[in-house]
């Protein structure tokens, strides 16, 4: 391990930071502006990709800005656990930028010139996350993140968007309150925060109860932003904001800075085998079950798409905190190789919601029966990125499950091999649906969705006849199902008072299944949904949206294959056991 | 016996510090409790007169001579709290006057110089 | 020259006090040019002394050349220095942004010149009954300052200020009193070795120190000797209030300081647990307290008084933890939120001038508007939030780390939660200026307070301040390495 230093960590923060002021001062020439996101995003990744070789070969780039003393130091660096962030947030931002581009023209959204300044914020303190040589820098730089994302979630500017904000700022400077008592501890404890791989030495000879409190603290904090239970929830209602927002941010850059500040916090502060020691891992691991497996179960009951992939998302983040918390050479792999595997994947899943909502301004499961025919190439992506989610093999998930599974068997925790298999189930169970009925059925006929949403205990709408409430023959009434949309323009569509008398008040499913994320259209009108006629047909070439959505789309469902079909050669895998084996004392 | 009870020696030589302690209750009863503004002002200064006489008595000297007199001068005062008092006095004047001055200015203003009736004032 | 610095630095602004007075006799605009004038001699007084304390340590001035401790001594350390370099770049930034907003006349001038002179004496001073003349000085120039609004409620604020600042100040005095009971002398350093003699048991000592405590703390405005404050800020005139927010509690704040460890030392806090104990629950209360009345407040002025009653709690929770770390935090704090308030209210003044917006709701949609403003503002209230590497930060982790290894948890708890309780209140304000739709109409705006106008002079003051919020970050080390040679001795 040989340290060298060298500027690039800090060009990597810096050179979207300085952006900032060019993207602000360039509001009348979106063009140029958009140019400037994109070259500095291509830059950053350069920069980032440029110390990837001598990274998996064992250096570490360090830069010094700051020394306070005491032990005290503003430093980053990238090792191989900050590359392995680093590298994914940096290229992901490369193709989520073309993704905002067509998205945000594509709604013709206000304040574009905010939405790209932010995130070009964003991700310079993202870097700058990944970086952090210590925890006091991985502190400044997540408070930072958290400002930086904030007026991108509020972005709407509805009543929904700015309560939906204040829960985003709230739980996340809880979170770095929390954060900041736990490196308090730490140096009360150690005199230092630095990242140490295996440990900080000193902190296995301090007081145990005060070494747990500041365990419980930095967990807790880092989970927050890490979406586990019990402080998941603003992560749904932050799926208010851009498509490109919920994608790269909450899929990729801000809740993948959680689960990093926990890596960091299990690996380079306190090490594996001081964790074992003081017995905390069980409880995260614990915590990291649960979280998968409920929000999965929660997810069924989603019927906006953004929100089923929302608790989605929280369950795969659930994964990677397990791997880290079984503290199994194999579990860290997979644990860390999730973290592009899930990133790719969801962002896929991600770019795959907004084109639809672009589109065809669909934003309900319920609406999107035969949708594969006027997006088909979408549809084959989002079919691909789910069957990765399930753990479906040569797609990217599978790798990191198999690597997963194995550590929970080879430790010796077969019940945590039972939740993550059980997982995959539910998966299969929430995303496959959407597949099929994309391609399979149409809007005349199909199921009701979500299939376990009506009302618990028996209910009218589930007969074998095909259901009734919202889904009544449309032959019956005579004209196409745009009654059950167009026709009642202020209503909820699942106000099922205007379908037929006879089963009015038993067949009117009960809202709790459908959670409308209140856009600025919402009040007017239901947008959703297949216009007359069913969906038209469009081809496989590309005519179903615009090349600028498509393009990033088609490159993340590439890239979850190609990290499922040969994850070394696609460095991820590679950098993760440059890290595990970095680590004394684990099996690599 | 009742002597005791009433600490009757503490009365008769100490009898300052009663008066200190009434002058400074006085003063802050005054202060709090009068609606009129200028009797507020008064009660300030009954207050500080208070302390000016805490200091003037805490100058006596048991068993102190002036510096000029080798033995057996009377009592003696330390002229060090008397300067403090001069000084401090100067300062309650100064206030007493910007006080009577912003009085006078709220009165052409309000109308009034009742502090309930201010209070009603001001916040509409 | 160089050996009377501290004493010119007092002098000065006491002779340029007089000067606008004179000048009205000829026109009455003279008094900003006079002001800056004297400002900037005393700014550069200011940066001699600053070489002389870096390069020689402590300085020492006995006034009128009398034997110490006899006369009175002025002393300048790291911990004064600061503060000294702090009230002359306040002062120029106020003269700045007072060209255009604040009040033109002489008189006005006059006013500010005698409280720079109070609070310069203040900071310099190594008496505790000068610092009681210093201390009703800038009180009196305080009192007219704020009077000086126009609107009639001007005045009431200012009596009241008057009246509960006079109880304090006389507090303060008797304290003083006991104190000379006790130790037969006036000179700081000297009263403090004489106190030890006398035993930290006695209950003059411990008299003095409740009244002399209780006194400074009517100044600073903790909870619940407050209510003067929200009054003041807003009813006095823009530029007042960024001074006086950014200085008349600060230096005050400083007061307490020197009298924690020049007086009665650490060795009395930890011999007296009682008394240390109490100053940090009356800090706490004051954090959360404040924090709780900040948020229920409509008028953005008011909250941002409340918001120094929470913030000086810190400061004085940092000061009474009492190890040099937690002194140095409450030091760097006590510098950055002068700064950084002062240039709250600044910006807040703007935002009014420019489109009438003076309560929370009023802010909605400002951020278009009035785009300089309104962003040094958002900067500067994430300062206080404590986001980093802004310096209200900085100042926050090292009160925090000198409290840890103090371990004394509660007050950790304590202040881990005032970043939250702060964000509860700037939070919306942030979320308004820039998420939500104007409810001022624009023409409504122009024709009530746009017509003054708002000068390149008072947003670059603006901007200045946000600049510094971060930058300050910068000067830390500088900071900490002078405190370091000053504060051991204070902190055994």
């Amino acid at each position: 391990m040989t340290d060298v230093a060298s500027l690039r960590p800090l060009a990597a923060v810096l050179v979207s930071a300085l952006a900032i002021p060019v993207i602000l001062s360039l509001k009348s020439k979106p063009n140029v502006r958009e140019g400037v996101t994109l070259t500095v995003a291509g830059a950053k990744l350069a920069i980032v990709a440029s110390m990837v070789p001598g990274v998996l070969s064992g250096t570490t780039y360090t830069t010094e800005l700051f020394d306070l003393g005491n032990g005290l130091a503003f430093e980053l660096q990238a090792d191989a656990l900050g590359v392995l962030f680093g590298l994914l947030a940096s290229l992901l931002w490369v193709v989520t930028s073309f993704y905002s581009i067509g998205y945000m023209r594509g709604l013709s959204e206000h304040a574009q010139t905010r939405y790209f300044a932010s995130f070009a914020a964003s991700v310079a303190t993202a870097i700058g996350v990944a970086f952090g040589a210590n925890l006091l820098t991985l502190f400044v730089f997540y408070e930072l993140l958290t400002v930086s994302t904030y007026p991108l979630v509020t972005h709407d500017e509805t009543d929904e968007a700015r309560a939906a904000g204040r829960k985003y700022l709230t739980y996340t400077f809880g979170g770095g309150v929390a954060v900041l008592g736990g490196t308090l501890l730490v140096y009360f404890l150690t005199g230092t925060t630095a990242f140490t791989p295996g440990g900080i030495a000193a902190l296995a000879t301090a007081d145990p109860t005060l070494a747990k409190a500041a365990f419980a603290l930095l967990a807790a904090g880092f989970g927050v932003k890490a979406a586990l239970m019990p402080a998941h929830s603003w992560l749904p209602d932050a799926m208010v904001a851009p498509t490109p927002v919920s994608g790269l941010l909450h899929a990729v850059a801000v809740v993948k800075s959680g689960v990093f500040g926990i890596a960091r916090v299990v690996l380079d502060v306190f090490g594996t085998d001081l964790m074992a020691e003081l017995g905390v891992a069980l409880p995260l691991a614990a915590v990291a079950a649960f979280t998968l497996l409920a929000s999965s179960v929660i997810a069924l009951r989603q019927d906006n798409l953004k929100r089923r992939l929302a608790y989605s998302t929280i369950s795969q983040l659930s994964y990677i905190v397990l791997g880290l918390a079984l503290l199994e050479g194999n579990a860290l792999i997979g644990g860390l190789l999730h973290i592009p595997a899930h990133a790719f994947m969801k962002l896929t899943l991600f770019f795959c919601a907004g084109a639809i909502h672009v589109e065809t301004h669909t934003d309900d499961i319920s609406d999107m029966a035969g949708i594969g025919r006027r997006m088909p190439l979408t549809m084959a992506a989002f079919g691909v990125a789910a069957a990765g989610m399930a753990g479906i093999p040569l797609v990217a998930g599978f790798v990191s499950k198999w690597y997963l599974v194995i550590g929970a068997l080879e430790g010796g925790q077969a019940i945590f091999a039972a939740a993550l298999l059980v997982s995959g189930v539910l998966n299969i169970a929430y995303f496959w649906p959407i597949v099929y009925q994309a391609y399979f059925e149409t809007p005349e006929h199909h199921d009701e969705k979500p299939l376990v949403g009506a009302v618990f205990g028996g209910n009218e709408a589930m007969v074998a006849d095909g259901g009734e409430g919202e889904h009544d023959e449309p032959e019956a009434s005579g004209s196409g199902s745009p009654d059950l949309t167009r026709g009642e323009p202020a209503d909820d569509r699942h106000d099922a008072a205007a379908e037929p008398a006879a089963d009015a008040d038993e067949s009117a499913p009960d809202p709790a299944h459908v959670d409308h994320l209140g856009k600025r259209h919402e009040d007017e009108e239901h947008h959703g949904g297949p216009p007359e006629g069913g969906w038209e047909r469009r081809s496989w070439l590309g005519g179903e949206s615009t090349w600028f959505m498509l393009g990033p789309i088609l490159t993340a469902a590439t890239l979850s294959l190609a990290l499922g079909i040969a994850p070394r050669l696609a460095v991820f895998l590679r950098v993760v056991e440059t890290v595990v084996g970095g680590l004394p004392g684990v099996m690599g | 016996m009742t002597a005791d009870l009433l600490q009757l020696d503490l009365l008769t030589t100490r009898y300052n510090y009663f008066a200190v302690m009434l002058l400074l209750g006085i003063g802050l009863y005054t202060l709090i409790e009068s609606p009129n503004l200028v009797k507020k002002v008064i009660g300030m200064n009954i207050f500080q007169t208070g302390i000016f006489l805490f200091f003037i008595t805490l100058a006596f000297r048991a068993g102190g001579n002036p510096p000029v007199v080798t033995e057996g001068g009377g009592p003696y005062a330390s002229p060090l709290p008397h300067v403090l008092i001069l000084t401090a006095i100067v300062v309650g004047v100064s206030l007493t006057a910007v006080a009577l001055a912003l009085i006078v200015r709220i009165y052409s203003e309000y109308g009034t110089l009742d502090e309930n009736t201010l209070e009603e004032l001001y916040y509409d | 020259m160089i050996d009377h610095l501290p004493v010119l630095l007092v002098v000065l602004p006491i002779v340029g006090a007089t000067i606008p007075l004179v000048a009205s006799l000829y026109t009455d605009r003279a008094g900003w040019t006079i002001a800056l004038v004297t400002m900037v001699a005393h700014a550069a007084l200011a940066g001699l002394l600053v070489r002389e304390v870096w390069t020689g340590g402590v300085v020492s001035y006995a006034v009128g050349g009398f034997t110490i401790p006899y006369g009175i001594e002025l002393v300048v350390d790291g911990l004064s220095l600061a503060v000294v370099a702090l009230i002359s770049a306040i002062t120029l930034g106020v003269l700045a942004y007072a060209r255009r907003a604040g009040p033109h006349e002489n008189t006005f001038y006059s006013q500010l010149l005698l409280l720079v002179t109070g609070l310069t004496g203040m900071t310099v001073t190594g008496d505790v009954f000068n610092l009681y003349v210093f201390l009703e000085i800038t009180g009196l120039a305080a009192y007219g300052l704020v009077a000086s609004g126009r609107e009639a409620s001007a005045a009431v604020a200012a009596l009241k200020y008057l009246i509960i600042g006079t109880v304090g100040a006389s507090l303060y005095l008797l304290g003083v009193g006991y104190a000379l009971a006790a130790t037969g002398t006036l000179n700081m350093a000297d009263m403090s070795a004489k106190l030890a003699a006398v035993g930290y048991d006695s209950t003059l000592v411990l008299t003095a120190f409740g009244l002399m405590v209780g006194g400074l703390s009517v100044k600073v405005a903790l909870f619940p000797l407050h209510t003067w404050q929200p009054d003041a800020y807003a009813n006095s005139p823009d530029s007042v209030s960024a001074f006086i927010s950014a200085l008349v509690s600060t230096v005050s704040a400083y007061a307490l300081a020197r009298l924690l460890f020049s007086v009665f030392t650490v060795d009395f806090l930890t011999s007296v647990p009682a008394a240390r104990w109490a100053l940090v629950a009356v800090a706490s209360v004051s954090i959360v307290a404040g924090s709780a009345l900040a948020v229920s407040q409509n008028s953005v002025q008011r909250m941002l008084a409340y918001s120094s009653v929470s913030q000086f709690g810190l400061v004085i929770a940092g000061f009474a933890v009492a190890t040099p770390t937690a002194v140095a935090g409450a030091t760097i704090h006590l510098v950055g939120h002068a700064v950084m308030k002062g240039g709250l209210f600044a910006a807040s003044g703007i935002i009014e001038r420019e489109t009438g917006a003076s309560t929370v709701g009023g802010y909605a949609g400002m951020g278009g508007r009035t785009p300089l403003a309104a962003g040094a503002f958002t900067i500067l209230a994430l300062g206080m939030v404590g986001v980093p590497p802004a310096i209200g930060f900085v100042g926050k982790w090292y009160i925090l780390v000198g409290a840890v290894e103090a371990e004394m948890w509660p007050v950790v708890a304590v202040l881990l939660l005032s970043t939250l309780l702060t964000l509860a209140y700037f939070a919306r304000l942030g979320e308004r200026l820039y998420f939500a739709e104007p409810t001022i109409r624009e023409e409504a705006a122009v024709a009530d307070g746009g017509g003054e106008g708002v000068s390149t002079g008072m947003l670059a003051v603006v901007v200045v301040a946000a600049v510094l919020a971060v930058a300050l970050t910068a000067a830390v080390p500088a900071l900490e390495q002078l405190l370091n040679q000053t504060l051991p001795p204070l902190i055994q």
